[in-house]
Protein backbone atom coordinates (compact mmCIF):
# COMPACT_ATOMS: atom_id res chain seq x y z
CA UNK A 1 0.00 0.00 0.00
CA UNK A 2 1.18 3.49 -0.85
CA UNK A 3 1.62 5.83 2.13
CA UNK A 4 -1.31 8.23 2.31
CA UNK A 5 0.71 11.24 3.54
CA UNK A 6 3.18 11.06 0.67
CA UNK A 7 0.27 10.68 -1.79
CA UNK A 8 -1.29 13.83 -0.33
CA UNK A 9 1.99 15.67 -1.04
CA UNK A 10 2.21 14.29 -4.55
CA UNK A 11 -1.38 15.17 -5.42
CA UNK A 12 -1.17 18.64 -3.86
CA UNK A 13 2.00 19.29 -5.86
CA UNK A 14 0.33 18.09 -9.06
CA UNK A 15 -2.79 20.21 -8.50
CA UNK A 16 -1.19 23.27 -10.13
CA UNK A 17 -0.88 23.73 -13.93
CA UNK A 18 2.49 25.57 -13.71
CA UNK A 19 3.97 22.76 -11.62
CA UNK A 20 2.65 20.15 -14.04
CA UNK A 21 4.23 22.08 -16.92
CA UNK A 22 7.55 22.19 -15.01
CA UNK A 23 7.42 18.42 -14.52
CA UNK A 24 6.62 17.86 -18.20
CA UNK A 25 9.62 19.99 -19.12
CA UNK A 26 11.85 18.01 -16.71
CA UNK A 27 10.58 14.73 -18.19
CA UNK A 28 12.53 15.79 -21.30
CA UNK A 29 15.74 16.22 -19.29
CA UNK A 30 17.28 18.25 -16.43
CA UNK A 31 17.09 22.04 -16.50
CA UNK A 32 18.22 25.07 -14.48
CA UNK A 33 15.80 27.44 -12.72
CA UNK A 34 16.31 30.09 -15.43
CA UNK A 35 15.57 27.54 -18.16
CA UNK A 36 12.47 26.39 -16.29
CA UNK A 37 11.21 29.96 -15.81
CA UNK A 38 11.60 30.95 -19.46
CA UNK A 39 8.27 29.67 -20.90
CA UNK A 40 6.24 31.28 -18.09
CA UNK A 41 5.09 34.85 -17.60
CA UNK A 42 5.98 34.73 -13.93
CA UNK A 43 8.93 35.89 -11.84
CA UNK A 44 11.93 33.80 -10.82
CA UNK A 45 10.89 33.90 -7.13
CA UNK A 46 7.46 32.56 -8.14
CA UNK A 47 9.12 29.71 -10.06
CA UNK A 48 11.34 29.04 -7.05
CA UNK A 49 8.28 28.70 -4.85
CA UNK A 50 6.79 26.12 -7.24
CA UNK A 51 10.12 24.27 -7.32
CA UNK A 52 10.16 24.18 -3.52
CA UNK A 53 6.72 22.53 -3.47
CA UNK A 54 7.84 19.96 -6.05
CA UNK A 55 11.05 19.32 -4.11
CA UNK A 56 9.18 18.86 -0.83
CA UNK A 57 6.93 16.31 -2.54
CA UNK A 58 10.06 14.49 -3.71
CA UNK A 59 9.12 14.97 -7.36
CA UNK A 60 12.34 16.76 -8.29
CA UNK A 61 15.88 16.88 -6.97
CA UNK A 62 18.76 19.37 -7.28
CA UNK A 63 22.05 18.66 -8.96
CA UNK A 64 25.26 18.78 -6.91
CA UNK A 65 27.01 21.44 -9.00
CA UNK A 66 26.61 24.48 -6.78
CA UNK A 67 26.64 27.00 -9.60
CA UNK A 68 23.95 25.63 -11.90
CA UNK A 69 21.98 23.29 -9.67
CA UNK A 70 19.95 21.79 -12.48
CA UNK A 71 16.66 20.20 -11.42
CA UNK A 72 15.94 16.57 -12.26
CA UNK A 73 12.64 14.72 -12.29
CA UNK A 74 12.24 11.97 -9.70
CA UNK A 75 9.82 9.36 -10.98
CA UNK A 76 9.04 7.22 -7.95
CA UNK A 77 6.28 9.40 -6.38
CA UNK A 78 4.67 9.66 -9.82
CA UNK A 79 4.87 5.89 -10.12
CA UNK A 80 3.14 5.54 -6.73
CA UNK A 81 0.42 7.97 -7.84
CA UNK A 82 -0.04 6.03 -11.09
CA UNK A 83 -0.36 2.68 -9.35
CA UNK A 84 -2.77 4.19 -6.83
CA UNK A 85 -4.92 5.47 -9.70
CA UNK A 86 -4.72 2.07 -11.38
CA UNK A 87 -5.87 0.34 -8.19
CA UNK A 88 -8.96 2.59 -8.17
CA UNK A 89 -9.63 1.97 -11.83
CA UNK A 90 -9.69 -1.78 -11.21
CA UNK A 91 -11.75 -1.35 -8.05
CA UNK A 92 -14.45 0.56 -9.93
CA UNK A 93 -14.33 -1.51 -13.13
CA UNK A 94 -14.92 -4.69 -11.12
CA UNK A 95 -17.59 -3.01 -8.99
CA UNK A 96 -19.40 -1.86 -12.14
CA UNK A 97 -19.19 -5.39 -13.59
CA UNK A 98 -20.90 -6.65 -10.46
CA UNK A 99 -23.43 -3.79 -10.59
CA UNK A 100 -24.44 -4.79 -14.12
CA UNK A 101 -24.84 -8.40 -13.04
CA UNK A 102 -26.86 -7.39 -9.98
CA UNK A 103 -29.12 -5.10 -11.99
CA UNK A 104 -29.78 -8.00 -14.35
CA UNK A 105 -31.01 -9.97 -11.32
CA UNK A 106 -33.10 -7.00 -10.10
CA UNK A 107 -34.77 -6.65 -13.50
CA UNK A 108 -35.67 -10.34 -13.52
CA UNK A 109 -36.88 -10.41 -9.91
CA UNK A 110 -38.56 -7.07 -9.33
CA UNK A 111 -40.26 -5.94 -12.52
CA UNK A 112 -42.82 -3.97 -10.47
CA UNK A 113 -40.12 -2.28 -8.38
CA UNK A 114 -39.74 0.46 -10.96
CA UNK A 115 -42.11 3.38 -10.27
CA UNK A 116 -42.19 4.87 -13.79
CA UNK A 117 -40.92 3.50 -17.08
CA UNK B 1 8.71 9.56 -20.39
CA UNK B 2 5.30 7.97 -20.72
CA UNK B 3 4.82 7.32 -17.00
CA UNK B 4 4.90 10.96 -15.94
CA UNK B 5 2.86 11.82 -19.03
CA UNK B 6 0.01 9.53 -18.05
CA UNK B 7 -0.04 10.73 -14.45
CA UNK B 8 0.12 14.39 -15.43
CA UNK B 9 -2.67 14.25 -17.97
CA UNK B 10 -4.82 11.69 -16.20
CA UNK B 11 -5.44 13.68 -13.06
CA UNK B 12 -8.94 12.37 -12.58
CA UNK B 13 -10.42 8.94 -12.99
CA UNK B 14 -13.39 8.92 -15.38
CA UNK B 15 -15.30 5.74 -16.24
CA UNK B 16 -18.48 5.39 -18.30
CA UNK B 17 -20.78 2.43 -18.67
CA UNK B 18 -24.01 1.84 -20.57
CA UNK B 19 -26.23 -0.25 -18.33
CA UNK B 20 -29.19 -2.07 -19.80
CA UNK B 21 -31.80 -0.85 -17.31
CA UNK B 22 -33.86 2.32 -16.73
CA UNK B 23 -32.04 4.94 -14.70
CA UNK B 24 -34.53 4.84 -11.79
CA UNK B 25 -33.44 1.26 -11.22
CA UNK B 26 -29.73 2.04 -11.59
CA UNK B 27 -30.10 4.99 -9.22
CA UNK B 28 -31.83 2.74 -6.70
CA UNK B 29 -28.98 0.21 -6.90
CA UNK B 30 -26.60 3.07 -5.94
CA UNK B 31 -28.68 4.61 -3.15
CA UNK B 32 -30.45 1.71 -1.38
CA UNK B 33 -27.90 0.54 1.25
CA UNK B 34 -28.79 -3.18 1.02
CA UNK B 35 -28.54 -3.04 -2.77
CA UNK B 36 -25.19 -1.21 -2.71
CA UNK B 37 -23.88 -3.91 -0.36
CA UNK B 38 -24.60 -6.50 -3.06
CA UNK B 39 -22.23 -5.15 -5.70
CA UNK B 40 -19.83 -2.51 -4.32
CA UNK B 41 -16.38 -4.03 -4.30
CA UNK B 42 -14.06 -6.02 -6.53
CA UNK B 43 -14.87 -9.51 -7.78
CA UNK B 44 -14.97 -12.07 -4.97
CA UNK B 45 -15.35 -9.47 -2.17
CA UNK B 46 -18.34 -9.49 0.17
CA UNK B 47 -19.82 -6.69 2.27
CA UNK B 48 -19.81 -7.84 5.89
CA UNK B 49 -21.01 -4.63 7.54
CA UNK B 50 -22.61 -1.45 6.25
CA UNK B 51 -24.27 1.71 7.44
CA UNK B 52 -25.39 4.41 5.05
CA UNK B 53 -27.23 7.65 5.78
CA UNK B 54 -28.32 8.66 2.30
CA UNK B 55 -28.82 12.43 2.50
CA UNK B 56 -26.53 15.43 1.94
CA UNK B 57 -24.13 15.50 4.89
CA UNK B 58 -24.97 11.89 5.80
CA UNK B 59 -22.09 9.49 6.39
CA UNK B 60 -21.59 5.96 5.11
CA UNK B 61 -19.26 3.15 6.14
CA UNK B 62 -18.84 -0.20 4.47
CA UNK B 63 -16.61 -3.08 5.44
CA UNK B 64 -15.79 -5.46 2.63
CA UNK B 65 -13.97 -8.75 3.02
CA UNK B 66 -11.52 -10.03 0.42
CA UNK B 67 -11.57 -13.68 -0.74
CA UNK B 68 -8.49 -14.15 1.51
CA UNK B 69 -10.45 -12.88 4.53
CA UNK B 70 -8.91 -9.42 4.90
CA UNK B 71 -11.31 -6.61 5.81
CA UNK B 72 -11.18 -3.23 4.01
CA UNK B 73 -13.13 -0.25 5.33
CA UNK B 74 -14.65 2.42 3.11
CA UNK B 75 -15.75 5.73 4.60
CA UNK B 76 -17.25 8.95 3.33
CA UNK B 77 -19.95 11.58 3.40
CA UNK B 78 -22.66 12.29 0.82
CA UNK B 79 -22.45 15.82 -0.57
CA UNK B 80 -25.31 15.80 -3.05
CA UNK B 81 -28.19 13.50 -3.98
CA UNK B 82 -30.34 14.44 -6.98
CA UNK B 83 -32.69 11.56 -7.82
CA UNK B 84 -32.36 9.97 -10.32
CA UNK B 85 -29.60 12.04 -11.92
CA UNK B 86 -26.58 12.40 -9.70
CA UNK B 87 -24.89 11.58 -6.43
CA UNK B 88 -21.70 13.04 -5.03
CA UNK B 89 -19.74 11.73 -2.06
CA UNK B 90 -16.33 11.77 -0.47
CA UNK B 91 -14.36 8.54 -0.27
CA UNK B 92 -11.42 7.29 1.76
CA UNK B 93 -10.06 3.94 2.93
CA UNK B 94 -9.89 3.66 6.71
CA UNK B 95 -7.15 1.86 8.60
CA UNK B 96 -8.19 -0.59 11.36
CA UNK B 97 -7.27 2.12 13.92
CA UNK B 98 -9.69 4.54 12.24
CA UNK B 99 -7.12 6.74 10.47
CA UNK B 100 -8.30 7.78 7.02
CA UNK B 101 -6.27 7.52 3.84
CA UNK B 102 -6.17 10.06 1.03
CA UNK B 103 -9.64 11.53 0.60
CA UNK B 104 -11.21 11.92 -2.84
CA UNK B 105 -14.48 13.24 -4.23
CA UNK B 106 -16.67 11.04 -6.43
CA UNK B 107 -19.52 12.16 -8.67
CA UNK B 108 -21.75 9.58 -10.35
CA UNK B 109 -24.22 10.75 -12.99
CA UNK B 110 -27.05 8.73 -14.50
CA UNK B 111 -28.26 9.71 -17.95
CA UNK B 112 -31.25 8.09 -19.65
CA UNK B 113 -30.39 6.82 -23.15
CA UNK B 114 -33.60 5.30 -24.61
CA UNK B 115 -34.38 2.47 -22.19
CA UNK B 116 -30.77 2.24 -21.00
CA UNK B 117 -28.67 4.28 -18.61
CA UNK B 118 -25.33 5.92 -19.25
CA UNK B 119 -23.43 5.92 -15.97
CA UNK B 120 -20.42 8.21 -15.59
CA UNK B 121 -18.15 7.93 -12.59
CA UNK B 122 -15.74 10.78 -11.93
CA UNK B 123 -13.23 10.47 -9.11
CA UNK B 124 -11.30 13.64 -8.40
CA UNK B 125 -7.95 12.76 -7.05
CA UNK B 126 -5.72 15.79 -6.99
CA UNK B 127 -8.14 18.49 -5.93
CA UNK B 128 -8.99 16.77 -2.71
CA UNK B 129 -6.51 18.48 -0.41
CA UNK B 130 -7.29 21.95 -1.71
CA UNK B 131 -10.98 21.21 -1.74
CA UNK B 132 -10.85 20.21 1.90
CA UNK B 133 -8.81 23.31 2.76
CA UNK B 134 -11.20 25.60 0.90
CA UNK B 135 -14.03 24.03 2.83
CA UNK B 136 -12.30 24.75 6.08
CA UNK B 137 -11.84 28.38 5.02
CA UNK B 138 -15.54 28.55 4.20
CA UNK B 139 -16.52 27.42 7.65
CA UNK B 140 -14.03 29.73 9.31
CA UNK B 141 -15.37 32.82 7.53
CA UNK B 142 -18.91 31.67 8.33
CA UNK B 143 -18.07 31.50 12.02
CA UNK B 144 -16.34 34.88 11.87
CA UNK B 145 -19.46 36.44 10.38
CA UNK B 146 -21.56 34.80 13.03
CA UNK B 147 -19.27 36.23 15.73
CA UNK B 148 -19.56 39.69 14.16
CA UNK B 149 -23.32 39.37 13.99
CA UNK B 150 -23.76 38.15 17.53
CA UNK B 151 -22.09 41.24 19.04
CA UNK B 152 -24.51 43.53 17.19
CA UNK B 153 -27.68 42.00 18.66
Amino acid sequence: MVQSASLDHTFAALADPTRRAILSRLAAGEATVTELARPFEISLPAISRHLKVLEKAGLISRGREAQWRPRTLRASPLKDAASWLEEYRQFWEQSLDRLEEFIGELKAKEPDDEPQR
Amino acid sequence: MSLSGSVLTERDLVLTRIIDAPRELVFKAWTDPDKVARWWGPKGFTTVDHDMDIRPGGAYRFTMRSPEGTDHRKRGVFREIVAPERIEFTFAWAEPDGRLGHETLITVTFEAVDTKTKLTLHQRVFESVEWRDSHRTGWTSCLERFAEYIVTV
